[in-house]
């Protein structure tokens, strides 16, 4: 029960619905002495109840007054012709109309004043309160007993009204809020919504959402705020935190989460200057309203991470089309200079040898202009991270003979030795892959050392870990630029007069690291440089032994 | 030149086409061009060919297309060009039926020698030798004996089957799957490192240096070659 000073009123049930649009309006009705109010809805009248005290409910008591006199003064023509107890009727009518339409206070005192009028105009002896008839004080509690009784039931039903009303007009707006949120396009969109909705209940509201490291940004976001906001969230229901106002306003920490994801808080606050008589707002109706919400986000969040995934996919497609466009459009070219300059080195090989020579050099030329290709294809596609491996388990003898066949003609030169320990077991890794870096490393051995001069391979075990080495006696690699040589398009030395732009041992590197491998370079003190790649062995399959058999 | 039959080139890029023409028609084959899917096929039904290469990118239909559609009626020798990168297309097209493939860009040299090997086993399938020589090993087919130096060499029974299937598809390429499905059966085709463990095997029994094969050769990402 609210008091309010000019009248006593049983809101009870009302005050937790819409507290505060009734606090004003009994505020309105307090100061303007107005007993109806308009529903702001439905703009339908709405009694709000009754005054019971004289002071402010003056004006029904003047109309009240007005009627009986009006009254009295009518029926008196009617003495001659009617009973007494007809008359009696037609006051017990207007003290009911009163009780119905003006209220408790005037309906008692209409009863008293109509037994009074009655009494003194109508029952003889006129013109006096001589009650030598006693029956007349059944008549006056029957009119005070009507008075009351009407008034009481008018109240309830009025008040069961309003209820209704409000109840309504709450469904109404959580409608609306629920509407305006499903079309909220953007996360500014739904606070604005959010905020206009508070904002009716002179509420401030601010949507604070967490960002990917589960940490809320707002600027105006004070430490013990933030902690009250994640342990809403922890305990998934809201955190009052009137205490915390200085001013003793109130406000809530509301939580926002899913099953699946924390998105942040809903933070309300009293708007100031609003103290006296606050009402508390109903957790049912914040909880309806925080439900809503997380909808609109997870809306919001599941659109954001389709179109995300849209644009991965289309940038994807571009990628790899632009590649394989590149790819084709560069080797088709190349693959008609290889062959033409291969036939024309071929046809004058016997008659003029400087033609021979020139095509022999524009065939090799073509070709490492495919290889730097190759290199620059990988090189895009592992860049991307999108390369997908097909490992497979695997034996290093396959890739070391099917790089040292690929190579053969450039290997001419150079004595190959290749050492592969006994017991290597399988390793899983991408045969095209590790063949590529074997190329590009033995590729390299040749290139940075002198003819006659030999190249080792070695296949050992290390530990937990597969390594093929590989080692030239050439000029080694620069011992302070180590680290700078992974990195694309550098080399040992810039100047040098060997073909290549330096993206061999970046792509040896890329390759090495989606294998979860390591790729090591060591200069060792007679000269030279051993480049070891490094692979994970993991658990081998089991290989089942052959059941024994003759031919 | 003799006439060594006729080859049905489907490729759609002129300047390839007019190297590989030459090439070929200097080794004495008589060539017919097409530059897309349709009117290759169109060729190969009309021109009665020894040998057919296919190029994978074409512009009307998939080089994989073509072959499957060619090995509905023909037996013809397929060899395919195709781009290094793609080692699951040449899977695809070797298990369509195609023989072998020449990877962008290849020189004259290797033109040839592809289109001789694949051709020469279709002149070898007419005769059933009894035995095949490659290096210092002997293989006695009706005999079931391997010997390398004079020594007999002593291969379990898988061994054996992988070292015959091989040994008669001469210089063609076997994919992992077909080596796997003919060695041991339909349903073990996916462990592919069985396959591997038994050509290391033979290469440590009948490979001269066995990291440096001459004879039992790895094709990465696609399969085993036996080269004579």
């Amino acid at each position: 029960m609210v008091k309010f000073g000019c009248a006593d009123i049983a809101v009870v049930n009302v005050q937790v619905r819409a507290p505060i649009k009734l606090t004003t309006f009994l505020h309105n009705f307090c100061t303007e002495k107005r007993i109806l109010g308009v529903n702001e809805l439905s703009g339908k009248p709405v009694v709000l109840g009754m005054p019971s005290n004289t002071k402010f409910g003056a004006s029904s008591y003047v109309f009240a007054i007005f009627i009986l006199a009006f009254v009295t003064l009518a029926s008196t023509p009617l003495l001659h012709y009617l009973d007494l107890a007809n008359i009696v009727m037609v006051f017990l009518l207007v003290v009911f109309l009163v009780a119905f339409k003006l209220g408790r206070g005037p309906a008692i005192m209409s009863a008293v004043l109509a037994v009074a009028l009655f009494d003194v105009f109508f029952v003889p002896p006129r013109f006096s309160f001589a009650v030598h008839d006693a029956q007349y004080l059944v008549t006056f509690f029957v009119m005070l007993g009507v008075g009351l009784t009407t008034a009481h039931l008018t109240t309830r039903l009025q008040q069961q009204a309003l209820e209704a009303d409000n109840r309504e007009q709450d469904t109404h707006r959580l409608y609306e809020l629920a509407r305006d949120l499903a079309g909220a396009s953007s996360i500014d969109i739904v606070e604005e919504v959010v905020k206009k909705y508070f904002a009716s209940q002179e509420y401030q509201a601010s949507l604070h959402l967490m960002n990917a490291d589960g940490n809320f940004t707002a600027l105006k976001f004070d430490v013990l705020t933030q902690g009250l906001a994640h342990s809403a969230l922890q305990q998934d229901s809201l955190v009052n935190i009137s205490q915390l106002s200085p001013d003793g306003r109130q406000g809530y920490v509301i939580p926002i989460k899913s099953i699946a994801k924390q998105y942040g808080v809903l933070l309300l606050n009293e708007e100031p200057g609003y103290q006296e008589d606050r009402l508390s707002v109903d957790q049912r109706q914040l909880a309806a309203v925080a439900d809503l919400v997380l909808i609109a986000l997870e809306r919001l969040h599941y659109v954001e991470l389709a179109q995300t995934k849209q644009v991965e996919i289309a940038s994807e497609r571009l990628r790899s089309s632009i590649l394989s466009a590149l790819s084709h459009d560069l080797r088709t070219p190349l693959t008609g200079l290889v062959g033409m300059s291969d036939a024309l080195a071929i046809s004058t090989e016997a008659k003029d040898a400087k033609i021979h020579d020139s095509a022999s050099a524009i065939r090799e030329q073509a070709r490492t202009m495919n290889n730097l290709l190759s290199n620059l294809l990988d090189m895009a596609r592992l860049h991307a991270g999108k390369v997908e491996l097909r490992k497979e388990w695997q034996l290093f003898e396959d890739v070391v003979g099917a790089s040292l066949k690929l190579l053969k003609p450039a290997l001419s030169h150079h004595p190959i030795t290749v050492q592969l320990d006994a017991g290597l077991p399988l390793v899983n890794f991408d045969a095209v892959l590790i063949e590529r870096v074997l190329c590009n490393l033995i590729e390299n051995a040749s290139k940075y050392s002198s003819a006659g001069q030999s190249i080792e391979i070695h296949g050992f075990l290390s530990n937990e870990y597969a390594c093929i080495s590989v080692r030239d006696h050439g000029q080694g690699f620069p011992v302070d630029q180590q680290e700078r040589l992974f990195q694309m398009f550098s080399r040992g030395d810039a100047e040098s007069k060997q073909p290549g732009v330096g993206m061999g041992l970046a792509i040896c590197k890329a390759i090495m690291d989606a294998h979860g491998g390591k790729i090591l370079i060591d200069t060792p003190s007679d000269g030279g440089s051993i480049v070891t790649i490094v692979l994970p062995i993991g658990t081998p399959p089991e290989i089942q032994p052959e059941p024994e058999g003759a031919l | 030149m003799s006439h060594r039959g006729n080859v049905i080139l489907i490729e759609d890029e002129p300047q390839i086409r007019r190297f590989v023409c030459e090439a070929l028609q200097d080794e004495g084959w008589a060539v017919f061009e097409a530059e897309n899917g349709k009117r290759g096929l169109i060729e190969a039904g009309s021109r009665k060919p020894d040998l057919l290469i296919v190029d994978l990118g074409l512009p009307d239909m998939d080089g994989v297309e073509v072959i499957k559609e060619f090995r509905n009626w023909s037996a013809v020798p397929v060899l395919i060009l195709s781009a290094r990168t793609d080692e699951p297309e040449k899977i695809v097209a070797l298990d369509a039926g195609a023989d072998d493939y020449l990877t962008k860009p290849f020189g004259i040299g290797e033109l040839l020698a592809r289109v001789r090997a694949v051709t020469r086993r279709r002149l070898q399938a007419a005769d059933i030798s009894p035995k095949v020589t490659f290096g210092d090993v002997e293989v006695d087919f009706s005999q079931h004996t391997v010997n390398r130096a004079g020594q007999v060499v002593h291969l379990t029974p898988i061994e054996y089957r992988l070292l015959v299937t091989l040994l008669s598809n001469p210089s063609k390429i076997m994919s992992q799957r077909r080596l796997m499905q003919e060695v041991w059966g339909p349903n073990h085709t996916e462990s592919s490192h069985y396959l591997r463990i038994y050509m290391s095997h033979l290469r440590q029994k009948l490979e001269i240096d066995p990291a440096q094969p001459s004879h039992l050769l790895t094709e990465i990402g696609v399969g085993y070659r036996f080269e004579p």
